[in-house]
Protein backbone atom coordinates (compact mmCIF):
# COMPACT_ATOMS: atom_id res chain seq x y z
CA UNK A 1 0.00 0.00 0.00
CA UNK A 2 2.65 2.14 1.00
CA UNK A 3 5.02 1.47 -2.18
CA UNK A 4 1.89 2.54 -4.31
CA UNK A 5 1.47 6.11 -2.64
CA UNK A 6 4.99 5.87 -3.71
CA UNK A 7 4.96 5.20 -6.86
CA UNK A 8 1.89 7.44 -8.05
CA UNK A 9 3.53 10.43 -6.01
CA UNK A 10 6.49 9.57 -8.66
CA UNK A 11 4.58 9.47 -11.15
CA UNK A 12 3.00 13.07 -10.12
CA UNK A 13 6.16 14.41 -9.82
CA UNK A 14 7.18 13.30 -13.03
CA UNK A 15 3.84 14.90 -15.24
CA UNK A 16 4.53 18.06 -13.01
CA UNK A 17 8.36 17.93 -14.44
CA UNK A 18 7.12 17.11 -17.87
CA UNK A 19 4.01 19.82 -17.96
CA UNK A 20 6.74 22.59 -16.68
CA UNK A 21 9.03 21.41 -19.82
CA UNK A 22 6.04 21.78 -21.71
CA UNK A 23 5.13 24.77 -20.92
CA UNK A 24 8.73 26.55 -20.88
CA UNK A 25 9.09 25.17 -24.48
CA UNK A 26 5.66 26.56 -25.36
CA UNK A 27 6.22 29.90 -24.24
CA UNK A 28 9.94 30.50 -25.02
CA UNK A 29 10.62 33.47 -26.75
CA UNK A 30 12.63 33.79 -29.47
CA UNK A 31 16.12 35.37 -28.19
CA UNK A 32 16.04 39.08 -27.88
CA UNK A 33 19.64 39.60 -30.33
CA UNK A 34 19.69 43.19 -29.03
CA UNK A 35 21.01 42.23 -25.50
CA UNK A 36 22.71 39.00 -26.47
CA UNK A 37 26.51 39.10 -27.78
CA UNK A 38 27.67 38.60 -31.41
CA UNK A 39 29.00 34.74 -32.05
CA UNK A 40 31.22 36.31 -35.27
CA UNK A 41 32.32 39.46 -36.17
CA UNK A 42 32.91 40.33 -39.75
CA UNK A 43 33.13 42.87 -42.01
CA UNK A 44 30.51 43.23 -45.07
CA UNK A 45 33.07 42.55 -47.41
CA UNK A 46 34.22 39.78 -46.14
CA UNK A 47 30.76 37.98 -45.37
CA UNK A 48 29.41 38.68 -49.03
CA UNK A 49 32.92 37.50 -50.71
CA UNK A 50 32.32 34.37 -48.07
CA UNK A 51 28.82 33.55 -49.34
CA UNK A 52 29.71 33.74 -53.07
CA UNK A 53 32.56 31.65 -52.65
CA UNK A 54 31.20 28.96 -50.99
CA UNK A 55 27.48 29.03 -49.88
CA UNK A 56 27.19 26.39 -48.00
CA UNK A 57 30.26 26.18 -46.21
CA UNK A 58 29.20 30.44 -45.62
CA UNK A 59 25.81 28.83 -44.55
CA UNK A 60 27.37 26.25 -42.04
CA UNK A 61 29.41 29.15 -40.47
CA UNK A 62 27.40 32.31 -40.22
CA UNK A 63 23.29 30.80 -40.68
CA UNK A 64 21.20 31.63 -37.45
CA UNK A 65 23.94 32.92 -35.22
CA UNK A 66 24.01 35.80 -34.24
CA UNK A 67 27.32 38.54 -35.84
CA UNK A 68 27.44 42.00 -36.29
CA UNK A 69 28.91 43.42 -39.47
CA UNK A 70 30.98 46.67 -40.05
CA UNK A 71 30.75 48.51 -43.46
CA UNK A 72 29.64 51.62 -45.27
CA UNK A 73 26.25 52.32 -45.24
CA UNK A 74 25.41 51.89 -48.90
CA UNK A 75 21.49 53.06 -48.69
CA UNK A 76 18.67 53.31 -45.49
CA UNK A 77 14.97 52.98 -45.73
CA UNK A 78 12.42 53.75 -43.58
CA UNK A 79 9.07 52.37 -44.62
CA UNK A 80 6.02 54.74 -43.04
CA UNK A 81 5.31 51.26 -40.83
CA UNK A 82 8.26 52.21 -38.92
CA UNK A 83 9.83 49.05 -40.46
CA UNK A 84 14.21 50.03 -41.27
CA UNK A 85 16.77 48.55 -43.62
CA UNK A 86 19.98 49.29 -44.08
CA UNK A 87 22.41 47.97 -46.93
CA UNK A 88 25.95 47.83 -45.77
CA UNK A 89 28.11 48.03 -49.03
CA UNK A 90 30.27 44.94 -49.70
CA UNK A 91 32.25 46.21 -52.87
CA UNK A 92 30.88 43.26 -54.89
CA UNK A 93 28.45 45.92 -56.75
CA UNK A 94 26.02 42.61 -57.45
CA UNK A 95 25.59 41.81 -53.43
CA UNK A 96 25.12 44.03 -50.63
CA UNK A 97 24.36 42.90 -47.01
CA UNK A 98 20.59 44.03 -46.09
CA UNK A 99 20.00 44.63 -42.50
CA UNK A 100 16.63 44.49 -41.10
CA UNK A 101 16.10 45.89 -38.31
CA UNK A 102 14.11 45.53 -34.95
CA UNK A 103 10.58 47.65 -35.33
CA UNK A 104 11.89 49.67 -31.92
CA UNK A 105 15.12 50.59 -33.53
CA UNK A 106 13.59 52.84 -36.52
CA UNK A 107 14.67 55.68 -34.53
CA UNK A 108 18.29 54.75 -33.87
CA UNK A 109 18.31 54.34 -37.69
CA UNK A 110 17.19 57.56 -38.60
CA UNK A 111 20.35 59.13 -37.43
CA UNK A 112 23.06 57.26 -39.31
CA UNK A 113 23.95 58.45 -43.03
CA UNK A 114 24.57 57.17 -45.99
CA UNK A 115 28.23 56.76 -46.46
CA UNK A 116 29.11 56.35 -42.81
CA UNK A 117 30.87 53.67 -41.07
CA UNK A 118 28.44 51.07 -39.00
CA UNK A 119 28.62 47.93 -37.19
CA UNK A 120 24.82 46.18 -36.91
CA UNK A 121 24.56 43.39 -35.15
CA UNK A 122 21.94 40.11 -36.10
CA UNK A 123 21.00 37.14 -36.84
CA UNK A 124 22.44 35.86 -40.45
CA UNK A 125 19.61 34.03 -42.48
CA UNK A 126 21.51 33.37 -45.59
CA UNK A 127 21.93 34.77 -49.17
CA UNK A 128 19.31 35.84 -51.38
CA UNK A 129 20.67 38.70 -54.12
CA UNK A 130 22.11 39.94 -50.95
CA UNK A 131 23.39 38.37 -47.19
CA UNK A 132 20.56 39.10 -44.99
CA UNK A 133 20.75 39.69 -41.37
CA UNK A 134 17.16 39.75 -39.59
CA UNK A 135 16.87 41.55 -35.98
CA UNK A 136 19.13 43.69 -35.95
CA UNK A 137 20.29 46.63 -33.89
CA UNK A 138 23.21 48.99 -34.11
CA UNK A 139 26.40 48.40 -31.95
CA UNK A 140 27.47 51.31 -29.75
CA UNK B 1 39.06 48.81 -67.63
CA UNK B 2 36.85 46.40 -65.76
CA UNK B 3 34.30 49.65 -64.80
CA UNK B 4 34.47 50.81 -68.40
CA UNK B 5 33.00 47.38 -69.42
CA UNK B 6 30.70 47.53 -66.94
CA UNK B 7 29.28 50.35 -68.36
CA UNK B 8 29.42 49.66 -71.74
CA UNK B 9 27.40 46.41 -70.71
CA UNK B 10 24.82 48.58 -68.60
CA UNK B 11 24.33 50.57 -71.66
CA UNK B 12 23.81 47.55 -74.06
CA UNK B 13 20.88 46.36 -71.73
CA UNK B 14 19.33 49.63 -71.58
CA UNK B 15 19.11 50.05 -75.67
CA UNK B 16 18.14 46.29 -75.78
CA UNK B 17 15.36 46.72 -73.66
CA UNK B 18 14.32 50.73 -74.98
CA UNK B 19 14.75 52.08 -71.54
CA UNK B 20 12.24 50.14 -70.06
CA UNK B 21 11.86 50.72 -66.62
CA UNK B 22 12.27 48.46 -64.10
CA UNK B 23 11.64 48.25 -60.22
CA UNK B 24 13.29 46.30 -57.35
CA UNK B 25 13.29 45.79 -53.19
CA UNK B 26 15.29 43.86 -51.25
CA UNK B 27 13.04 44.40 -47.71
CA UNK B 28 9.44 43.41 -49.38
CA UNK B 29 7.04 41.94 -45.98
CA UNK B 30 5.59 38.50 -46.80
CA UNK B 31 3.18 37.00 -43.91
CA UNK B 32 1.53 34.22 -43.40
CA UNK B 33 -1.32 32.85 -41.36
CA UNK B 34 -1.84 29.55 -40.68
CA UNK B 35 -3.10 29.14 -37.25
CA UNK B 36 -6.62 27.27 -35.73
CA UNK B 37 -9.26 28.50 -32.99
CA UNK B 38 -6.50 26.73 -30.98
CA UNK B 39 -3.35 28.13 -31.96
CA UNK B 40 -2.53 31.76 -33.57
CA UNK B 41 0.31 31.30 -35.74
CA UNK B 42 1.40 34.27 -37.76
CA UNK B 43 4.87 34.54 -39.19
CA UNK B 44 6.36 37.77 -40.89
CA UNK B 45 9.39 38.00 -42.94
CA UNK B 46 10.75 41.23 -43.85
CA UNK B 47 13.56 40.90 -46.53
CA UNK B 48 12.26 39.17 -49.24
CA UNK B 49 13.61 40.49 -52.70
CA UNK B 50 11.22 41.68 -55.53
CA UNK B 51 11.61 42.65 -59.05
CA UNK B 52 9.21 43.80 -61.81
CA UNK B 53 9.26 45.07 -65.16
CA UNK B 54 6.70 47.69 -66.14
CA UNK B 55 6.71 47.24 -69.62
CA UNK B 56 6.55 43.07 -69.55
CA UNK B 57 4.52 42.92 -66.16
CA UNK B 58 7.45 39.73 -65.20
CA UNK B 59 7.44 39.62 -61.70
CA UNK B 60 10.12 37.70 -59.84
CA UNK B 61 9.87 37.49 -55.54
CA UNK B 62 12.21 35.33 -53.49
CA UNK B 63 12.36 34.75 -49.84
CA UNK B 64 15.01 32.86 -47.22
CA UNK B 65 12.42 30.68 -45.26
CA UNK B 66 15.04 31.19 -42.09
CA UNK B 67 14.10 35.23 -42.23
CA UNK B 68 10.59 34.33 -41.13
CA UNK B 69 9.68 35.54 -37.89
CA UNK B 70 7.31 33.68 -35.22
CA UNK B 71 6.65 34.92 -31.83
CA UNK B 72 7.27 31.90 -29.91
CA UNK B 73 10.67 30.12 -30.50
CA UNK B 74 9.74 26.48 -30.68
CA UNK B 75 7.24 27.50 -33.59
CA UNK B 76 10.00 29.27 -35.64
CA UNK B 77 11.73 25.73 -34.98
CA UNK B 78 9.76 23.59 -36.14
CA UNK B 79 8.60 25.84 -39.02
CA UNK B 80 12.14 25.18 -40.00
CA UNK B 81 13.25 22.05 -39.18
CA UNK B 82 10.75 19.61 -39.35
CA UNK B 83 7.80 21.73 -42.15
CA UNK B 84 9.82 23.23 -44.31
CA UNK B 85 13.45 21.44 -43.95
CA UNK B 86 14.63 25.16 -44.34
CA UNK B 87 18.55 23.71 -44.54
CA UNK B 88 17.39 22.08 -47.59
CA UNK B 89 15.38 24.03 -49.17
CA UNK B 90 16.41 27.64 -48.16
CA UNK B 91 14.09 29.67 -50.71
CA UNK B 92 11.02 30.54 -51.65
CA UNK B 93 9.89 31.82 -54.83
CA UNK B 94 7.64 32.70 -57.33
CA UNK B 95 8.08 33.71 -61.23
CA UNK B 96 5.18 35.08 -63.13
CA UNK B 97 3.71 37.89 -65.01
CA UNK B 98 1.02 40.69 -64.20
CA UNK B 99 -1.32 39.30 -66.97
CA UNK B 100 -2.98 42.97 -67.29
CA UNK B 101 0.38 45.44 -67.07
CA UNK B 102 -1.02 47.54 -69.97
CA UNK B 103 -4.02 48.40 -67.39
CA UNK B 104 -1.56 50.30 -65.39
CA UNK B 105 -0.31 53.52 -65.98
CA UNK B 106 3.40 54.09 -64.48
CA UNK B 107 3.18 57.38 -64.89
CA UNK B 108 -0.10 58.25 -63.71
CA UNK B 109 -0.47 57.60 -59.53
CA UNK B 110 -3.48 55.73 -58.26
CA UNK B 111 -4.45 52.09 -57.34
CA UNK B 112 -4.73 49.76 -59.74
CA UNK B 113 -6.10 46.02 -59.43
CA UNK B 114 -4.20 43.61 -61.50
CA UNK B 115 -3.66 39.81 -62.40
CA UNK B 116 -0.65 37.82 -61.42
CA UNK B 117 0.27 34.66 -62.29
CA UNK B 118 3.15 32.45 -62.85
CA UNK B 119 4.81 29.61 -60.54
CA UNK B 120 5.51 29.07 -56.72
CA UNK B 121 8.65 27.45 -55.85
CA UNK B 122 7.85 26.46 -52.13
CA UNK B 123 9.59 23.22 -49.91
CA UNK B 124 11.04 22.48 -53.60
CA UNK B 125 8.08 21.67 -55.05
CA UNK B 126 6.74 23.93 -58.18
CA UNK B 127 3.37 24.69 -58.84
CA UNK B 128 1.22 27.24 -60.86
CA UNK B 129 -1.14 29.65 -59.44
CA UNK B 130 -2.59 33.01 -59.89
CA UNK B 131 -3.79 35.84 -57.63
CA UNK B 132 -5.47 38.73 -57.62
CA UNK B 133 -3.17 41.99 -56.36
CA UNK B 134 -2.82 45.42 -56.56
CA UNK B 135 -0.50 48.06 -57.96
CA UNK B 136 -0.10 51.31 -56.08
CA UNK B 137 1.69 54.01 -58.08
CA UNK B 138 3.20 57.39 -56.03
CA UNK B 139 5.33 59.53 -57.58
CA UNK B 140 8.50 57.48 -58.69
CA UNK B 141 7.38 54.77 -55.42
CA UNK B 142 5.35 51.65 -56.33
CA UNK B 143 3.50 49.66 -53.65
CA UNK B 144 2.79 46.02 -54.42
CA UNK B 145 0.20 44.48 -52.11
CA UNK B 146 -2.10 40.71 -52.85
CA UNK B 147 -3.22 37.98 -50.20
CA UNK B 148 -3.77 34.62 -51.66
CA UNK B 149 -4.06 31.05 -50.10
CA UNK B 150 -1.58 28.26 -50.25
CA UNK B 151 -2.27 24.86 -49.74
CA UNK B 152 -0.07 23.10 -47.84
CA UNK B 153 0.14 19.49 -48.46
CA UNK B 154 0.16 21.07 -52.17
CA UNK B 155 4.06 21.58 -51.36
CA UNK B 156 4.33 18.33 -49.84
CA UNK B 157 4.86 19.49 -45.96
CA UNK B 158 4.05 16.99 -44.24
CA UNK B 159 2.39 18.17 -40.18
CA UNK B 160 2.19 15.48 -38.02
CA UNK B 161 -0.80 13.97 -36.85
CA UNK B 162 -0.51 15.36 -32.94
CA UNK B 163 -0.67 19.03 -33.55
CA UNK B 164 -2.90 18.66 -36.97
CA UNK B 165 -5.87 20.46 -34.94
CA UNK B 166 -3.61 23.87 -34.57
CA UNK B 167 -2.24 24.46 -37.46
CA UNK B 168 -4.75 24.92 -40.43
CA UNK B 169 -4.63 23.05 -43.78
CA UNK B 170 -3.95 26.28 -45.38
CA UNK B 171 -2.26 29.30 -45.29
CA UNK B 172 -3.12 32.92 -46.06
CA UNK B 173 -0.15 34.72 -47.00
CA UNK B 174 -0.09 38.89 -47.95
CA UNK B 175 2.28 40.41 -49.80
CA UNK B 176 3.57 43.96 -49.29
CA UNK B 177 6.56 45.42 -51.37
CA UNK B 178 7.83 48.81 -52.16
CA UNK B 179 9.46 49.33 -55.16
CA UNK B 180 12.29 51.38 -55.95
CA UNK B 181 13.80 52.27 -59.34
CA UNK B 182 15.97 50.17 -60.76
CA UNK B 183 19.01 51.89 -62.07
Amino acid sequence: MKKAKRILLLLLVIALLGAGYAYYQYTRQPPDVKTEAAEIKTEAGELVAAFNNDEAAANKIYVEKIISVTGKIADIKIDPTGQATVFLESGDPMASVTCSFYDTEAAAVKNLATGRQVTIKGVCTGKLMDVVLNKCSIVP
Amino acid sequence: MKKSFFVFCCFLLCTATGFAQKYFTKNGTISFEAGTALEDIVATNKTAASVLDAATGQIEFAVLIKGFEFRRALMQEHFNENYMESSKYPRASFKGKITNIQSVSFQKPGTYPVTVKGTMEIHGVKKEMQTAGSLTISGTAVQATARFVVTISDYKIAIPRIVADKISKTATVVVRCNYSILK
